[in-house]
């Protein structure tokens, strides 16, 4: 096909038809799931009984505010900050495999590609901290640099530990090699989790809910000290993209989880044609589990303090997925 | 608590030990009072209605409340706070006897003791035209806001004060408010309507059995 | 530097300003309106990085003038305003002044008055800190708590209301007892008003509920690594400290000081015919602040319960005269309200209106140690002490 019709179909298949709806039930799904962990109900007007257009009602409604920039902003800076946000966090869409030949672009170097155009996202932040002229946006923007730094090591190292047991860095070979696992001979389907990586899984999840800055790990965002911190300047049709970069963020890496960990698109007795159609709808099926693990830790627990969010990072994660590495190493060469 | 005088014909044997402890207690209060009195060598002091008053001098003021707080056992800070005995209030009402008034102030300054129930209030009189005294800051540094307060309210200035800033009121503020010839500005705008509103009698034999007719209360609202 | 290091130090954070690094530090103006200063408070912090510096507070925002207004009120509509002034535990503010007032006229209150005033003062207790225990762990960023204890504090503030009118300022107490009956006027009978039918069904339920939110919030709270993490060793006052700064209440128990008025002080209400513990905790940090309202809410539930099972009939409100004139003397009266010692020191000369008030307001004594107890400590940490010590703003203000 013509390149440019290529780019086009491949981005509105991935962008407008996969993480904008799948943005949507997960905003919505984080409205009801918060809301029964409270004791309470949720929304229940917008859209009959269920209260499902809430999210859609949402933006709406802040897509017709007022623009509001602050008069000593920073003003290019301020504009394009949602943008980068946005950006990192879409083109780490472009990897992800839905099915066995349904990435948009099967890189080889896939998981290598995804972690290092995500932390384009941090650029975005320390972007909108600076330029709101703001001095709690300020703060928030610092924390969010140091902390976002901080634990892209243990997200890189655990994913790492995936890659030496697959042996490859592409996402779909990585599937592939949990499809095909052998252990002792014996053809075992089991996704990576199950057999060895389970340290690699949690600290993958630690790591990645810090990356997202969402409870326990929202000091940039800490709302009862900084109300809102980087974003406290930010209003409508800005905030929404930044909202959205959140949840879209958030939906990248737990399918970024699932396909490293949790076996991806792939499901044990499926195969062929049968997988190419229930692909899609089993890796989203493991995406919305592990978003919903994502939304019960943040409305359960409280926040760390930004030297106790540091110290774990350097003193505990890195330190053990380092030996993790080491351990999945002499497994693979034993093995 | 009922004043009941003692009376020598009580047969209750419970209600003798019950007076005899109530003598007990009231002489050992008067015995604490007559006590501190002694040790911060002030030379007057007042014991009614639970309250002990011990009346200092201006300049025995901060050795007096260290010795209350060392040797007595009177450590924790209650409050400071004075007290404007004027003849002349532009709003409220007069002295008993204003004739006999001597104008003042009395800055006044509770301290307790947190193993027992004993606390105390020390006055010290500050005449109206040199409303100067020693801060106790150095001593209990919960003084600070409550020295702040005092010398905001009642233009008292405390000598040795580290921050004399104001604490409620805007800097730009003039005047000492709870100065008795301070008036409220409400009631320059609108004079006071007067007391109307009266609460009635309870009926004789205890209000939880009767309903009262409407005449009985004498016609208030 | 080495000074701020001390205090630092004192902080138990494990985070340090570096010599050799020349940072600028900021003024960071906290308030009035913030989410975490509870209510209109301003803090202006010098910042260096993470770390306060100084910081000054500055108050004065809901000032209201009380003590000049107690010299221009009469005494009954003086006892319609002092539940305003600490408005979370409005029953409890109206205590200390009209047992003042009862002590210079020696008006005796009947004793099923003083059994309803212990039952209503420890119900407005537990109202208190259980939205003490919703709003801080909100602070630390749980946002769970909040909902579970809120749904249980409306309980009792709907008994509250049921029997005295009002949520927040019952305006209930009479000199010489309660309120003893409403209504009337030319048309209408005046309607006794004693306890609401369902008074004593519903405290009890109200009771088990609590008790049984209390057991959910000890799971979800007390337990949690990190609420610990950010709690433990964090704003540590020692007790000579407390004492010298006039701390009273939970925060001075938290920091080990083994005083309650309710059983050392002067008696006001029938407290020695109910059994209670008073519960001190001895590392005086955050956490011990938060241990100690806690399990004040379980000790207050007890003192209820055995409140409704001793509460015997009589007047509710003792003879007084027509028009209140409380004889010539001074006195002071202080009782243990949820924030700490509330007292009211009375100067009457003989009229229908007081010469002098002084009022004696716990969050205004809590409230002044902050400036020394925050040098040094973190900006995270600077909420998590600001809500452990449970200020008002209108207690502070007055």
């Amino acid at each position: 096909m013509n390149f440019w019709l290529e780019l086009v179909v491949k981005t509105v298949l991935v962008l407008i038809l996969v993480v904008l709806p799948v943005a949507l039930v997960v905003i919505f799904g984080e409205l009801k799931i918060s809301a029964h962990i409270q004791s309470r109900i949720g929304p229940y007007f917008a859209g009959g009984r269920f209260g499902w257009a809430q999210p859609l009602a949402d933006g709406a409604k802040f897509i017709q505010k007022e623009d509001l920039i602050p008069a000593g902003a920073d003003n290019p800076v301020f504009r394009f900050a949602p943008y980068v946000v946005l950006m990192g966090t879409f083109a780490t869409f472009v990897v992800i495999p839905f099915g066995p030949d349904l990435a948009a672009e099967n890189l080889d170097v896939g998981i290598f590609f995804l972690l290092a155009v995500s932390s384009l996202s941090t650029l975005g932040v320390l972007m909108a901290g600076w330029s709101s002229a703001n001095k709690y946006s300020l703060i928030g923007g610092l924390r969010a640099a140091a902390q976002l730094i901080a634990y892209e090591l243990p997200l890189v190292l655990a994913a790492l530990a995936v890659v030496i047991q697959a042996g490859t860095l592409s996402l779909s070979g990585i599937v592939e090699a949990q499809a095909n696992m052998e252990i002792f001979g014996l053809g075992i389907h089991l996704p990576y989790v199950l057999t060895g990586q389970i340290l690699s899984f949690i600290i993958f999840t630690i790591a990645a809910l810090a990356e997202l800055s969402r409870i326990p790990f929202d000091m940039p965002i800490a709302e009862s000290e900084l109300t809102m911190g980087y974003l406290t300047e930010y209003s409508g049709l800005r905030f929404t993209m930044f909202f959205l970069g959140e949840y879209a963020a958030m939906i990248s890496l737990a399918a970024v989880a699932s396909t490293l960990f949790l076996g991806g698109y792939y499901l044990p007795g499926l195969s062929g044609d049968a997988l190419k159609v229930a692909g899609p709808f089993i890796l989203l099926g493991k995406t919305l589990i592990l978003c919903f693990v994502f939304i019960w830790m943040r409305w359960s627990w409280p926040r760390l303090r930004e030297d106790q969010l540091q110290s774990l990072a350097w003193k505990w994660l890195i330190p053990l997925a380092l030996v993790n590495i080491v351990v999945i190493s002499i497994f693979k060469v034993v093995l | 608590m009922t004043d009941s005088p003692p009376d020598g014909d009580l047969v209750d044997e419970a209600a003798d030990s019950v007076e005899a402890d109530a003598v007990e207690t009231e002489l050992e209060e008067i015995g604490f009072a007559a006590e501190l009195t002694e040790l911060v060598g002030a030379s007057l002091w007042v014991d009614e209605f639970d309250t002990i008053r011990i009346y200092v001098a201006r300049e025995n003021w901060v050795e007096s409340l260290r010795l209350a707080r060392d040797e007595a056992g009177l450590t924790f800070f209650g409050w400071l706070s004075a007290v404007d005995w004027s003849t002349e209030v532009a709003v409220g009402e007069q002295v008993g006897e204003p004739d006999e008034l001597i104008e003042r102030y009395e800055v006044v300054c509770r301290l307790s003791s947190v193993t027992s129930s004993k606390g105390a209030h020390f006055f010290t009189e500050v005449p109206k035209d040199d409303a100067i005294i020693d801060s106790i800051v150095p001593l209990f540094a919960g003084a600070e806001w409550h020295e702040r307060e005092a010398a905001e309210m009642f233009g008292i200035t405390f000598v040795g004060h580290p921050y004399p800033l104001k604490l409620y009121l805007p800097d730009s503020f003039q005047g000492f408010p709870l100065r008795k010839s301070y008036p409220l500005l409400s009631r320059e705008v609108k004079p006071w309507p007067g007391t109307v509103d009266v609460e009635s009698m309870p009926a004789a034999d205890g209000p939880s059995t009767t309903n009262v007719e409407a005449g009985d209360t004498g016609g208030d609202e | 530097m080495t000074d701020i290091d001390a205090r630092a130090a004192m902080h138990l954070s494990d985070a340090s300003v570096s010599v050799e690094l020349e940072t600028q530090g900021m003024t960071l103006n906290i308030g009035p309106q913030h989410p975490s200063t509870h209510g209109v408070l301003r803090l202006v912090a010098k910042v260096e990085g993470e770390r306060v510096m100084s910081v000054q507070p500055v108050i004065g925002y809901m000032h209201r003038g009380y003590e000049k207004l107690t010299e221009v009120r009469t005494y009954a509509q003086i006892t319609a305003l002092v539940n305003r002034i600490d408005w979370v535990s409005g029953f409890a503010n109206e205590i200390p002044w009209i047992r003042a007032v009862e002590k210079l006229m020696e008006i005796e209150v009947p004793e099923r008055a003083q059994w309803i005033r212990l039952i209503l003062t420890e119900m407005t207790r537990i109202s208190s800190h259980l939205l003490f225990m919703s709003s801080y762990p909100l602070e630390l960023g749980a946002a769970t708590p909040l909902m579970y204890a809120l749904r249980e504090r409306e309980y009792v503030m709907d008994l509250i209301e049921g029997l005295t009118g009002g949520r927040f300022h019952p305006n209930f107490n009479r000199v010489g007892g309660v309120k003893p009956a409403a209504g009337g006027g030319s048309t209408q009978k005046k309607v006794s008003q004693d306890l609401p039918a369902g008074f004593f069904q519903g405290t009890r339920e109200a009771m088990d509920r609590i008790d049984s939110v209390m057991d959910e919030l000890d799971e979800l709270v007390t337990g949690n690594e990190m609420v610990r993490a950010r709690t433990i060793g964090v704003g540590v006052i020692p007790p000579e400290k407390a004492i010298e700064f006039g701390l009273s209440g939970p925060n001075a128990r938290a920091s080990g000081i083994d005083f309650d008025l309710r059983r050392d002080g002067e008696p006001y209400l029938p407290y020695d015919q109910v059994d209670f513990d008073v519960i001190t905790e001895q590392t005086g940090d955050s956490f011990a602040r938060y241990l100690v309202r806690k399990e004040e809410i379980r000790q207050a539930v007890r003192i209820v319960r055995q409140g409704i099972d001793n509460i015997k009939p009589g007047p509710l409100q003792a003879k007084v005269p027509r028009v209140l004139k409380v004889p010539k003397g001074q006195t002071y009266v202080r009782t243990e309200n949820p924030k700490g010692e509330m007292g009211f020191y009375l100067i009457s000369e003989g009229g229908r209106i007081p010469y002098r008030v002084k009022i004696r307001s716990a969050s205004f004594c809590n409230l002044s140690i902050l400036s020394w107890i925050l040098e040094g400590a973190l900006v995270p940490d600077l909420v998590a002490i600001m809500g452990s010590l449970d200020f008002v703003l209108g207690d502070v203000d007055r």
